[in-house]
C-alpha cells in the first residue's frame, strides 16, 4: 500500500536511490539563486493583502515570517478599578511576563498561554482598525475575548465585587502610555 | 543505511517529539476552554458565524469539552506513534487534526510554531500521499524537499525583512523587542543595550538568516548553519520563552541536510 513504510520500506527505498538526481549542480544552483531573488522582489513589491474570515482561520497555510520587523506603535492591554470611595485606581498595563526555567523548553503551557492572550490584544486592536462605521466594536470576538481576558486580570488583583474597565491603547516605541494613545475604551462593567 | 532513510526517521522522531509537546501544552490549559473560561468556545463560535449550518455544527460537536478531550488524546498516541514510523494514517490524522486545533485557536497558538508545524506535516503528507503517483523515494524527497525550501524562505524572509528596517541596521530595535520579551524586560546594564553590541549582534542575525542558500554548498556548511541555527532558536527561547519554535524548527533540519547534499 503506498504510504505504508514497515521493515520492507528501507530496502525499498534503498533500491529507487539514483532516481533522482541529488547533487548540486550548476542549474540546480542558479535556480536556488533565482528563487531567492524572487522572494526578495516580492518583499519590495507587495500585492494586495487577501482578507476574509476563513483566510483569517486558515492562516497558518500562509506563513508570515516577518517576525519581529514592524518598529511601530504596539497594542497594549490597561485595566483599572474603582475605589470603595468611588475613584478610579491607576491604569494597569498587562504585559506577559515570567521568570525563565530550563523545564520551559519541553513544556510551557502557561507562557504560551500568556502570549497567546497579548495576541487576542493585537488582533482587537487591529479589529477597531479596520472596524465598518456601521458596526459596535463590542460585536466583535476579539472585543468579547479581550473583555474576558481584562475581567479575568481583574479578577487575578482580587479586586472583586468593583466596578472595573479596561483600554487598548496604541503605544509607540519608547514612549510613555498617555491618553491620546488610547483606541478603544470600554463602558464601566460590573465586577 | 541510506542518508534518504536516516534523513526521513530523524523528521519523524523530531516531528514527533515536537507535536508531543504541543499537545501536551493544550491537554494542560484546557481549563481556559471550558464554558466559563476565556477561550469558550461559546463566544469564539462567532468567528464561524459566517459559514453553513452544517460546519457550524459539525465545529460545536468537535469542539465540545469531551470530544476535544478526545481529540487531543488521539493526537498524542497519533504523534508518539511517528518515533516508530508514520503512514498515510498518522499523517492524515495529524494534518487534520492540526487545522481544528488551530481553528480552536482562531487560526494560530503561537503563530511561527503553528506554521512551521503545518509545513512538517504538509511534507509529510506530500511523501505519503504522492506515493500514489510516484515512488516511495521520489515521494519522500519532494516530501523534505518542500520542507527544505519553506526553511529556507522562512529564515531569507525574516533577515531580508529586518535589512529594510532602519531600526534594526542602526540596533535601536534589538534591545526593544529584547525588553518586550517574556522574560524581559533586560538588566539596565544589559550588554545588548550598548549600542554597537546591538548593531553588531542586529547585523550577525540579518547577515546570518540572508545567506541559508549557503547550505547548499555542501553538508559542512550545511551542519555550520544548522549548529547556528539551533544556538539561535535556544536564545529566542531564552529572551521570547517560544520553546515551540525550537522544536518546530529543529524538525526541519535532516530535510535541510539531505538536500544540502547529504547522501
Amino acid at each position: 500500500m503506498p504510504g505504508s513504510r514497515g521493515r520492507q520500506g528501507h530496502p525499498r527505498l534503498a533500491l529507487h536511490r539514483n532516481e533522482l538526481v541529488t547533487s548540486t549542480s550548476p542549474l540546480t544552483l542558479a535556480l536556488i539563486a533565482a528563487y531567492f531573488v524572487f522572494v526578495f522582489g516580492s518583499l519590495l513589491l507587495r500585492g494586495r493583502e487577501v482578507s476574509g474570515p476563513w483566510w483569517y482561520l486558515l492562516r497558518s497555510f500562509f506563513p508570515n515570517w516577518r517576525f519581529y520587523h514592524g518598529f511601530g506603535s504596539q497594542p497594549r492591554l490597561f485595566t483599572r478599578t474603582q475605589q470603595p470611595d468611588g475613584k478610579w485606581s491607576e491604569w494597569q498595563l498587562f504585559m506577559p511576563r515570567a521568570k525563565l526555567s530550563p523545564r520551559d523548553l519541553f513544556h510551557n503551557p502557561r507562557n504560551n498561554l500568556l502570549l497567546a492572550n497579548q495576541n487576542l490584544v493585537d488582533h482587537l486592536a487591529f479589529d477597531i482598525q479596520t472596524l465598518p462605521e456601521q458596526q459596535s466594536a463590542s460585536e466583535l470576538v476579539s472585543y468579547q475575548m479581550v473583555t474576558r481576558l481584562a475581567h479575568s486580570l481583574v479578577k487575578q488583583q482580587g479586586l472583586t465585587g468593583r466596578n472595573w474597565q479596561f483600554q487598548v491603547a496604541q503605544v509607540p516605541p519608547l514612549q510613555t502610555p498617555n491618553e491620546s494613545m488610547t483606541i478603544l475604551l470600554s463602558p464601566e462593567l460590573q465586577a | 543505511m541510506s542518508s534518504l532513510y536516516l534523513a526521513l526517521r530523524c523528521f519523524e522522531c523530531l516531528l514527533a517529539t515536537s507535536l508531543l509537546i504541543q499537545t501536551l501544552e493544550f491537554l494542560r490549559i484546557r481549563s481556559v476552554q471550558q464554558t466559563d473560561g476565556l477561550w469558550c468556545w461559546n463566544v469564539q463560535r462567532g468567528d464561524v458565524a459566517h459559514a453553513s449550518t452544517l460546519v457550524r455544527k459539525a465545529f460545536d460537536w468537535l469542539f465540545s469539552e469531551q470530544i476535544h478531550k478526545a481529540h487531543l488524546l488521539l493526537r498524542l498516541a497519533t504523534a508518539a506513534s511517528l518515533y516508530v514510523g508514520s503512514s498515510i494514517v498518522s499523517a492524515t490524522l495529524l494534518f487534520f487534526s492540526t487545522i481544528a486545533i488551530l481553528i480552536r485557536w482562531r487560526g494560530a497558538f503561537n503563530g511561527g510554531s503553528d506554521f512551521m508545524t503545518i509545513i512538517a506535516l504538509t511534507g509529510l503528507m506530500i511523501a505519503h500521499w504522492g506515493q500514489f503517483a510516484v515512488s516511495p523515494i521520489l515521494a519522500w524527497q519532494a516530501g523534505l524537499g518542500y520542507v527544505c525550501l519553506q526553511t529556507m524562505t522562512s529564515y531569507f524572509i525574516s533577515g531580508a525583512i529586518k535589512l529594510f528596517s532602519r531600526e534594526w541596521r542602526n540596533g535601536i530595535a534589538l534591545p526593544y523587542f529584547l525588553d518586550g520579551g517574556i522574560y524581559g524586560p533586560l538588566a539596565a546594564d544589559s550588554l545588548f543595550r550598548k549600542r554597537f553590541i546591538a548593531i553588531a549582534c542586529s547585523w550577525g542575525f540579518i547577515l546570518w538568516e540572508c545567506s541559508v542558500p549557503v547550505v547548499f554548498l555542501g553538508p559542512t556548511v550545511a551542519m555550520v548553519y544548522c549548529a547556528i541555527a539551533l544556538v539561535f532558536h535556544l536564545l529566542v527561547f531564552v529572551f521570547f520563552g517560544l520553546n515551540r519554535f525550537v522544536w518546530a524548527w529543529v524538525v526541519s533540519f535532516p530535510a535541510l541536510l539531505y538536500w544540502a547534499g547529504w547522501q
